[in-house]
């Protein structure tokens, strides 16, 4: 047994190493090509060696390589390439034919000039090492990270989501049990409205047939004895009778008139909540309106003027307190839209089969971003516990079921258009189904 | 800031070989880039690690950078950082001779090209001066659009104390500049010394 020479145990490393090692010469002529670079490249060392690079591998870069090279021999300084932003030097197969992953072999480089005794660099060595197995554990660790990332960003917003969910239902829990305790107080209020006002009725009469009485005796009392005559002039005198005739007509007269404005109050609100309905109706959409801006007057008087230009509508078919909904949100909203003092115009007409209802605001206007979203649920802005973000994305679904539709055009600075359309016949599936 | 671990001798010979060193590396980058490229006198510190950062925040500026760093090591073990400020970094494919607009691959490939020529030249002509051999790993990429401030962590570094040589780089008919900065460790700051003592008895 032999002993291997220095040189020819280098000789057989560099050959078998699982490196790709290959040398060039000054005019890229192939002078070294390892059992890596063979076998990976299906072209064996007696093939290529003495050719020139480029000609053997035309798919190579070559203007880039060839770059490459030369700083190597200028600069007779190392040069690497990576495969995070150059995936591959040479196009191999990878060693993963059953795992996979990747499209070819991801390689590291290294340029090494190779100097003579004088230190000039007489050929430039390249080392190819396969980095598939990193390189791969590194993208999937990336795609975890980015995953991870991603899932938290969900989480975050889910959490706000949640919380916001949170608030609007507690908003909307506020809402119904104030509009069961309206529907109530209306109902109770009812009974004794209605014994005033049988009384008031009977006390106007009274009163009447009380002044027939007294008109008799006027004057009468001028023929009575002197005492008696200046005590009932004195009684007369000191409960100013003539004053008291007037006004106690009048005290009945408004109070009559108070009491029908209770009533018609009541009425509006029993009107308004009368939600769990929902079977459709002949409805007259003026009567919708009136009752509607009666029930919110209290909340926009102090802000709009509300105008009214009500066209011809013909009855339409409905869910009329649905619709009421729609019309206190549309108002409501414009009221709020409204900073110091404005108008609300109410407009309805016909076009071509379909009634129109717009509002119009002389508030702050939407800008666009917000406007694109203003019928999704939950989405408001509004203070956190003022709005539901629901009143839009509610007042769309009804508009929706009554095969209507609902638009929305806006200035910021000059104010904001809601118009509702409606068909003049509820959806028959849906008026069967309901 | 202290350089007490030079004598002023061999601080003047560093600074001289540093000089010299960069000047041929000045030759072969300009050979490489076909322009001609202008060197500062290098600066050199001795600093805690603490006061890394600010020197390179003094250098550099307030322009977010783009960084890589690459090591070196044989008879001298160190590493070196070059830092670009963001709006040079554009500059490269135009000097590089790439006419395309570049896809971000390409744009840091070339970064650490240039880097790794920058470094090599500087370091190897410096290498050269003391007889000493060394080589380079890969070039790696530090830091991307990122603040000066970010670029080291201090609490990892385990030298008390490092050498900070600082060279800046233009090109005389182009805007663009890069700083390299050559950082020893302790151990390294005195073999440098031995290398430079070898140095002026052969004088």
């Amino acid at each position: 047994m032999t002993e291997l020479t220095h040189s020819e145990l280098s000789g057989f490393i560099a050959d078998r190493v699982e490196i790709g090692v290959f040398a060039l010469d000054a005019d890229f002529k192939l002078t070294l090509w390892n059992r890596f670079m063979a076998t990976h490249s299906r072209r064996s060392a007696a093939d290529v060696l003495g050719r020139n690079l480029f000609e053997v591998f035309p798919e190579l870069p070559r203007s880039w390589l060839e770059r490459k090279v030369r700083h190597v021999q200028a600069l007779r300084n190392y040069a690497f390439t990576s495969w995070t932003q150059r995936p591959y030097l040479f196009r191999f197969d990878h060693n993963r034919p059953i795992t996979g992953g990747v499209d070819a072999m991801r390689q590291n480089c290294t340029f090494l000039p190779v100097k003579n005794e004088a230190g000039e660099v007489v050929q430039v060595c390249v080392t190819v090492q396969d980095v598939t197995d990193n390189a791969i554990a590194h993208e999937e660790l990336a795609a975890s990270m980015a995953e991870i990332e991603r899932e938290k960003a969900e989480q975050r917003k889910l959490i706000g989501e949640l919380a916001q969910a949170q608030n609007q239902l507690l908003q909307s829990e506020k809402l119904a049990s104030i509009g069961q305790l309206a529907a109530g107080v209306a109902h109770e209020i009812n009974n004794p409205i209605g014994f005033v006002n049988s009384n008031l009725g009977t006390l106007a009469s009274y009163v009447d047939e009380l002044m027939v009485v007294l008109d008799a005796y006027t004057g009468a009392h001028e023929q009575m004895p002197e005492g008696l005559r200046s005590a009932i002039d004195a009684q007369i005198k000191g409960v100013d009778l003539d004053y008291l005739r007037e006004d106690l007509v009048n005290l009945v007269t408004e109070s009559r008139d108070g009491l029908d404005r209770v009533k018609k109050i009541v009425q509006d609100l029993k009107d308004f909540s009368r939600m769990g309905e929902s079977e459709a109706a002949w409805a007259d959409l003026h009567h919708c309106l009136d009752t509607t801006l009666n029930v919110v007057a209290n909340e926009i008087k102090y802000k709009a003027e509300v105008v009214k230009q009500y066209g011809e509508l013909p009855e339409i078919e409905c869910v009329a307190s649905q619709l009421n909904q729609v019309f206190m949100n549309l108002v409501v909203n414009a009221a709020q839209a409204i900073a110091e003092q404005g108008t609300i115009t109410v407009s309805t007409g016909t076009e071509g089969e379909q009634v129109f209802v717009a509002v119009r605001d002389t508030g702050a206007g939407i800008p666009p971003e917000v406007l694109k979203r203003i019928f999704d649920p939950f989405y408001t802005t509004k203070p956190v516990g003022t709005g539901t973000g629901l009143g839009l994305s509610v007042s769309y679904s009804i508009i929706e079921r009554h095969g209507g539709r609902i638009v929305v055009d806006s200035k910021v600075g000059e104010g904001t258009e809601f118009k509702i359309w409606l068909p003049l016949r509820y959806p028959a599936a849906k008026a069967v189904a309901s | 800031m202290s350089t007490a671990l030079f004598s002023e001798d061999q601080r003047d010979a560093l600074q001289e070989l540093t000089n010299i060193g960069m000047g041929q590396a000045g030759a072969s980058v300009a050979a490489v880039l076909g322009e001609f490229v202008m060197l500062s006198v290098p600066r050199i510190l001795v600093l805690k690690p603490n006061l890394i950062p600010p020197a390179l925040a003094r250098i550099v500026g307030s322009e977010k950078v783009t960084a890589v760093r690459q090591g070196f090591h044989g008879d001298l073990r160190g590493e070196a950082v070059v830092v670009y400020g963001v709006s040079h970094c554009r500059e490269l494919a135009d000097l590089m001779g790439y006419d395309d607009v570049i896809d971000e691959a390409t744009e840091q490939e070339l970064l650490l090209d240039v880097s790794n020529v920058l470094v090599g030249a500087c370091l190897g002509g410096l290498a050269e001066q003391l007889n000493a051999e060394m080589g380079f790993s890969a070039p790696s990429l530090m830091a991307t659009e990122a603040e000066v401030s970010s670029l080291l962590d201090v609490e990892r570094m385990d030298s008390p104390c490092a050498l900070f040589v600082e060279v800046n780089f233009s090109l005389e008919k182009r805007s663009f500049s890069c700083h390299l900065v050559m950082l020893l460790p302790e151990d390294q700051i005195l073999v440098l010394r031995d290398a430079i003592d070898r140095f002026l008895a052969s004088l």
